[in-house]
């Protein structure tokens, strides 16, 4: 894999991957900024991921002939598969009505019976490449080519917390109310993002997450539950 | 010498009140923006004058300020955008620190110049820290903007007040400079000459469009780049939306973006921008 970097200014420094979403390029992202971190970490102010991109806002200046060293350095580490020991965590998805208000036009759209979407889209595990759009919004890799959906062409002006949703290669969860473009075939009834915790998110950077399809009933027990701070996610 | 609480209370919210400091940059990996002044460099006099530790909590107002009471001593400063304020009925200059007693109100009457103006006070405010920051943002922060009847808490300074004579007059005309100086940002070489020739020359209108996330310009260049892999974006960058029309992202940017990045405007002229209004023109000049 190609690996090349941008200077924006002396404090701010791009290095991006071939365009395409992976989970190779994410453990070596994930690699790459580990070292730097341990390394760097005085100079650093922030190792940002994108899907293809590590984003390296410096405190002070950096040189150019000091960062040719560190990204030559870079080069040379490997991302090899015992790196990072993620956790797969199961998010209970009710993907029917109410919930579910662009699932028919989903299945329509692929000429599928929306149970068959349904299946594709919990089917198997996602990896979470990033947070950004919303605190605690999901970048998930992984969605089945048969889903991809285009984004409606006006917005819903208000999308419910724990909406989950297809737009264009992507699924995701509105982790709060927002007004959004994307196709909601489902609703989890977990909290994705809680500010009073030390750690505001469950998932972490380079984990998995599954989709678990449950009935109504199931998603009303569980909204119960998930206030309770001893409710503990699953995961396997 | 011992520091009590004092609280200002607000009789008058004015239209978007906040606190605000230099930002939380510690927590965009969840996806949280950096928020943060908008106008860094007013922000940081207001500091300064007072001799306040670097990173103390501000007041941010714009376009029309509150009214509020003080509960007890403390020496409280004006600048960024010209306003007229007063301080129990009287008009009292921008730029000067201000010895207030239990009781006072100070009153911010009208904006001439700029759009953000802030108050420094003493020792700075004790507004929630939350990830090494006060600054308020919706869904991190309890309060997205002060609201009427708000109490915000700082800790009075009993010391005795000697006036000043002489101060730093700031002069009001650092952001009327047209020019906007920028980086080339990751997108920027798939942009044709022409393109970029149309970028670092044409003058460009700062739309209606602007909130503290970001600035919507109005003249649109032909955009022939599709859009990327969502990829992070930060305060300063300007996005090649798919109208053609560039956006500048401000203070209260997303941590991620699809839009080509185009430019990256450099911090001290990001402040210049913030005071502009709605109708100025700029001119993106590369560094």
């Amino acid at each position: 894999m190609e690996k090349t970097f941008f200077i924006v200014h002396p404090k701010l420094i791009e290095i991006s991957w071939p365009a395409k979403i992976s989970k190779d390029i994410l453990f070596e992202q994930l690699a790459w900024k580990d070292f730097l971190e341990k390394h760097y970490g005085k100079k650093l102010e922030e190792a940002r991921l994108g899907f293809n991109t590590l984003s390296l806002a410096f405190l002070d200046k950096t040189h150019l002939y000091e960062w040719d060293i560190v990204f030559h350095h870079l080069l040379s580490i490997k991302a090899d598969d015992n790196t990072y020991q993620g956790s797969c965590w199961i998010v209970p998805v009710c993907y029917e009505k109410p919930f579910a208000k662009d699932l028919s036009f989903v299945a329509e759209n692929h000429n599928m019976t929306e149970n068959q979407v349904i299946q594709l889209h919990s089917e198997r595990p996602y990896l979470l490449h990033f947070y950004g759009f919303l605190p605690g919004f999901m970048y998930l890799g992984g969605l089945n080519e048969g889903l991809y959906t285009p984004r409606k062409s006006s917005p819903d002006r208000m999308i419910k917390a724990g909406s989950v949703a297809i737009g264009g290669e992507q699924t995701g969860i509105y982790p709060c109310e927002s007004p959004g473009g994307w196709q909601v075939i489902g609703r989890s009834p977990l909290s994705f993002f809680d500010i009073g915790q030390k750690i505001p998110t469950k998932p972490q950077i380079g984990d998995e997450v599954k989709f678990e399809p449950i009935s109504v009933e199931k998603f009303k027990f569980l909204q119960e539950q998930v206030p309770n701070p001893h409710y503990e996610w699953q995961h396997d | 010498m011992i520091k009590e609480p004092g609280q200002i209370t607000f009789f008058q919210p004015g239209i978007l009140t906040t606190v605000q400091d230099q930002g939380r940059k510690k927590m965009s990996h969840f996806g949280i923006p950096y928020a943060g002044a908008m106008d860094q460099f007013s922000y940081f006099k207001a500091n300064q004058i007072l001799s306040n530790q670097e990173g103390s909590a501000c007041l941010e107002m714009t376009l029309m300020g509150p009214e509020m009471g003080f509960e007890s001593e403390t020496q409280i400063v004006f600048t960024g955008a010209t306003a007229v304020i007063t301080q129990n009925g009287v008009e009292v200059p921008m730029g000067k620190i201000l010895q207030i007693k239990a009781g006072d109100r100070v009153k911010v009457i009208r904006f001439e110049k700029g759009q953000w103006l802030y108050m420094g006070i003493k020792g700075g405010i004790e507004s929630e820290l939350i990830g090494g920051s006060r600054s308020f943002y919706d869904g991190i922060t309890r309060k997205s903007k002060i609201s009427k009847g708000d109490k915000l808490f700082y800790l009075s300074d009993p010391k005795p007040f000697v006036p000043v004579n002489s101060y730093a007059k700031i002069k009001a005309d650092w952001f009327g400079t047209d020019t906007i100086q920028v980086f080339k940002g990751p997108e920027w070489r798939f942009l044709t000459k022409s393109q970029q020739e149309i970028l670092t020359q044409k003058p460009f209108t700062l739309s209606k469009l602007q909130n503290r996330m970001g600035i919507h310009l109005n003249e649109a260049v032909i955009n022939t780049l599709s859009e990327i892999l969502t990829a992070p974006v930060y305060p300063g960058t300007v996005q090649l939306t798919p109208s053609g029309k560039p956006i500048v992202l401000m203070r209260d940017a997303q941590v991620t973006g699809g839009y080509p990045r185009i430019l990256h405007v450099c911090d001290s002229s990001l402040n210049v921008l913030s005071q502009k209004r709605p109708g100025e023109k700029i001119v993106f000049s590369l560094i």
